[in-house]
């Protein structure tokens, strides 16, 4: 019986140890880490970005989702990619701006050129800022986004009435940003007051938590922003579970399947798109400019947003900017 | 009859022999599992790459290392407690408590204008005093109003990462002095292979560029740290009368009661122990990533408590040891490391440790009943 | 001779249920006595106001000629009341020597005391010794206590009492769950530690142990001690009929009364 399990375990070995021989890399091109916040349909957009890139410059990619989101998980995944030692651009994005400062730190130390997309370290700002070692800052403008979805929530509201936001954690740097940006918008219009933000810590089910018990205290509430993916789902579902579909008012941040579902359904009245596939597809191509000795590369560079309602949801020039992975 | 007696000698001795086999199986197959593990990511991490990567270096030995210490001081504390048969759900939010407030205070008293180093010291010593309380509490509550470990625990767990929140404002505790990144990724010893290097202690050598990728980390800080842990936990569990009590009150809480042992004030002691390492765990966090983080244990206290049990420390309390909880740390922080070196989808990692739990445990009861079929038999 | 333990008028109520009526009980130095009754009779509620498990309402416990009111059990041990229960009261996730070390574990100081471990060697060859003194013999000491028979863990408990320097030994239904032939090395280490002059309380509901090894056996029914007789001067038919309540002497003296 014993025998027989070492012959498993070496024809295992054997097996694993021939087929990727058909594929060796071809050394002179840079080989790319692509490290995202946690597993969702964002950095999974970001990915494909990510792939069409390497396929088209001819490269090799190493993929690794962290399960949940904070630095305590991501660390190790970044330690084991930099303990590879065949990497020379890493592709992430840091899920502490403070935090992951070190742990990156140690990345280019070890020769890896870091480029964040979607979020940033320190202030974001990598010429004049606290955190400079990245090659480059690839992502939405936030605080922008954040302007953009109270100035659509004050039209939709016809400029009065009371909003709630779902935010995720405080340390977050886009979703603070989105946040800020989104009270920065908001105190454009007078009749417009803002009765709180609510911290779900990335979970859709405390979102929902959250939003149905902000429905039971403030009955008159008009409008909801939910800053990403999980907020916005959770804000849409407490909204529907209460009845309240078309009465209250959510925008969502990120343009996921269900979130232009809820769309269709009228229980979000705005999707805010971000260019994930963008900010992948850009962040190879800086790290290919790189390589050939580009030094002009930007260091910090704003994707835009596209702006979905159910007016333009089916024009395919916009349903291209909606998180779908293909085969999903 | 003499020969049917010569005959029964011999089943006798074979049943013996069979018997320290299965017994030898069971207490080194976790070690077995992981050497085989070890070396399976070797052949299949080189090969796979077509030999660019190496799976078995000293930067990924101490990058192991460095995975395994918030997971191995949670699950110290946690031996403890499941071997006198109780369980602590505590542990990862009292260890995010420590990291807040330890960031906290030494923010706060660095701002006041205390020197670095006291201001470091004095902020982790509050920090693992923090996390003592809430496990000083757990045991006060379960010992003396004898509620069970697992509903007080898990109430602790709500209490600690509501305190945490609140204290932090949900966001991540920043302004530390450097000292504090130092401590976190600095490392008692440092390698530089190849040309121009050398082995340097204690201080970092000051090279850049192609050299500073040549530099190994050889024992970071935290490492360190945990290394003194496990060797007092060694010590104390082994070798100690407190660990002789530790098991005395999980194989018969009554029994350790009657032979006068002090059950309850044992119990608070456990409590306050695993608070203890959560809090160490705490401000190495503190330390690494340079802020306090409320949420930085949460994540880690499942793969803790699966170490734990990996080591072979039953959940019914009165068997395990510190080497075991330490195999069953190393066992998925190579995991982790050698799924993401193969480039694997990570959820392979959740699947196979599932396995190895379950596996760990069946391992342990067919022990039982093979030993106990022997018996009866003979 | 000065009676070892004497029990005066001992009363422990439940509520409403007198669980121990008024009981006066002597024990001498070297002696057996057999305490038998059915299920409920208050033999075990008795024992534990001696052992200190429970506080009696009313009475008094004089042992070694002073009167004594234990809080807790330890108490009573360290006043050399050992109490054998029926489950043993053992850990049995620890070996011979841990556990007759129990709660006593001997150390070895360093650093003047600062330091202190298990003195593992010194407790094993002590529970040899005092193993050898009942005459017990283990293939090893050093296994889990689990994997020993009934009758080897009997003999640990025993072990224990002895090696503490026991005065009294109490034991709660010692040959429960045992085979024959163990049943048969339990009885002998009673008369073993009698021999060595240690009194003895046998609580059994297996009647022809009690009269294996006892000097005296007292019957008790619904609370109350219905007789005392001198083993060599009864039988067992006899003690069955105080024990289900067709005798009992007390009757009678309150009738004379």
């Amino acid at each position: 019986m014993s025998k027989r399990f070492l012959l498993t375990l070496i024809l295992g070995l054997v097996a694993l140890s021939i087929v990727p021989f058909a594929a060796t890399a071809q050394m002179e091109k840079p080989k790319i880490g692509f490290l995202p916040g946690v597993v969702d349909p964002f950095y999974q957009v970001m990915e494909i970005g990510v792939n069409e890139a390497v396929a088209d410059f001819g490269l090799e990619v190493v993929t690794q989702y962290p399960q949940t989101w904070g630095p305590s998980v991501q660390t190790p995944i970044l330690e084991a990619m930099i303990a590879r030692g065949d990497l020379d651009y890493l592709i992430t994005a840091p899920t502490d701006k403070e935090q992951m400062i070190a742990p990156l730190q140690s990345a280019v130390d070890a020769g890896i050129k870091v480029i964040t997309v979607d979020t940033f370290l320190g202030d974001g700002d990598y010429v004049n800022g606290p955190v400079t070692f990245p090659l480059s800052y690839i992502g939405s403008d936030n605080v922008e986004g954040g302007r953009i979805a109270a100035r659509a929530l004050a039209e939709v509201l016809g400029g009065k009435g009371k909003v709630y936001v779902q935010n995720t954690n405080v340390g977050v740097s886009t979703t603070e940003q989105r946040g800020q940006g989104f009270i920065e918008g908001i105190s454009e219009f007078p009749e417009m007051e803002l009765v709180g933000m609510d911290y779900n810590l990335d979970d859709a089910n405390t979102a929902v938590e959250q939003t149905a018990a902000k429905l039971q205290a403030v009955p008159d509430l008009a409008g909801i922003f939910g800053v990403n993916v999980f907020s916005a789902y959770g804000a849409g579902n407490a909204v529907k579970a209460a009845g309240l579909e078309g009465k209250v008012q959510v925008i969502a941040f990120d343009a996921t399947k269900d979130a232009i579902q809820n769309l269709r359904d009228g229980v979000v009245s705005l999707v805010i798109a971000q260019k994930p596939h963008d900010m992948g597809y850009l962040a190879v191509a800086f790290a290919m400019a790189d390589w050939r000795g580009v030094t002009s590369i930007p260091k910090h560079v704003t994707t835009g947003y596209a702006v979905i309602d159910i007016n333009n949801v089916d024009d395919p020039e916009v349903a291209r900017f909606i998180y779908q992975v293909p085969g999903q | 009859m003499a020969a049917e007696s010569s005959s029964l000698a011999i089943a006798s001795a074979r049943t013996a022999r069979q018997k320290q086999l299965v017994l030898i199986v069971s207490r080194v197959w976790a070690w077995v599992f992981l050497a085989l593990l070890i070396a399976f990511f070797t052949a299949s991490v080189f090969s796979t790459s077509g030999g660019s990567v190496n799976f078995l270096t000293l930067r990924n030995s101490q990058n192991i290392l460095m995975a395994i210490t918030p997971v191995l001081l949670m699950g110290l504390g946690q031996t403890f407690v499941i071997i006198a048969a109780g369980i602590d759900l505590s542990v990862g939010w009292v260890m995010g408590l420590a990291s807040v407030i330890s960031a906290l205070v030494i923010a706060d008293l660095v701002a006041q204008g205390m020197a670095e180093t006291p201001a470091i010291v004095l902020g982790f010593v509050i920090g693992v005093i923090a996390a003592a309380i809430p496990g000083f509490i757990n045991g006060v509550i379960i010992a003396k109003l004898r509620i069970p470990s697992f509903i007080v625990t898990l109430g602790m767990s709500f209490i600690a990462r509501g305190i945490s929140l609140l204290l932090s404002g949900g966001n991540v505790v920043i302004g530390q002095p450097p000292g504090v990144r130092a401590f976190g990724n600095e490392s008692l010893l440092y390698l530089i292979s190849g040309e121009g290097g050398g082995l340097y202690f204690l201080q970092r050598p000051n090279v850049t560029g192609e050299a500073l990728q040549r530099l190994d980390r050889i024992l970071p800080w935290p490492v360190v740290v945990t290394a003194i842990v496990v060797a007092i936990a060694l010590f104390v569990l082994h070798k100690t009368q407190f660990g002789r009590h530790t098991y005395a009150i999980g194989g018969n809480r009554e029994a350790a009661l009657r032979a006068g042992v002090p059950v309850d004030r044992h119990i608070i002691m456990l409590y306050t122990l695993s608070g203890i390492t959560c809090g160490i765990a705490g401000i190495l966090h503190t330390a690494r990533f340079n802020g306090g983080s409320s949420i930085a244990g949460d994540p880690l206290m499942l793969p803790s408590i699966a170490a734990v049990i990996i080591g072979g420390v039953s959940m019914f309390g009165g068997h395990g040891s510190v080497a075991g909880t330490v195999i069953g740390a190393l066992i998925i922080a190579v995991l982790t490391t050698g799924l993401v070196m193969l480039n694997v989808q990570p959820f392979w990692q959740f699947i196979v440790v599932g396995i190895v739990v379950i596996l760990a445990v069946l391992i342990d009861q067919a022990r039982d009943l093979i030993i106990g079929r022997m018996e009866s038999q003979g | 001779m000065e009676p070892m333990l004497s029990v005066r008028n001992l009363v422990k109520r439940f509520g409403g249920l007198v669980a121990v009526n008024r009981v006066s009980l002597d024990v001498y130095p070297g002696e057996v006595v057999g305490l038998v009754g059915d299920n409920a009779a208050g033999k075990s509620t008795l024992i534990k106001c001696v052992s200190g498990v429970y506080h009696a309402e009313e009475g008094e416990i004089y042992f070694e000629g002073r009167r004594v009111s234990f809080a807790a059990p330890i108490e009573a041990r360290r006043a050399g009341i050992e109490t054998i229960y029926q489950d043993l009261a053992l850990a049995g996730n620890l070996d011979v020597p841990a556990n007759i070390f129990l709660g006593r574990e001997v150390k070895k100081r360093y650093l003047g005391g600062l330091i202190r471990t298990l003195d593992e060697d010194h407790m094993l060859r002590e529970s040899q010794t005092v193993l050898n003194s009942l005459e017990i013999r283990f293939p090893s000491l050093t296994v889990p206590i689990d994997k020993l028979s009934g009758g080897q863990r009997q003999a640990v408990a025993i072990a224990r009492a002895l090696y503490w320097k026991a005065k009294f030994i109490i034991m709660d239904e010692p040959t429960n769950n045992l085979g024959v032939v163990e049943q048969r090395k339990v009885l002998e280490l009673i008369r073993r530690l009698r021999e060595q002059g240690v009194p003895i309380i046998l609580i059994s509901h297996t009647l022809p142990d009690v009269f294996a090894v006892t000097d005296r056996i007292v019957v008790m029914h619904r609370g109350r001690k219905v007789t005392e007789k001198r083993t060599a001067e009864t039988n067992s038919q006899e003690i069955v009929q105080y024990m289900v309540g067709a005798l009992d002497d007390t009757r009678a003296q309150l009738q004379e009364a």
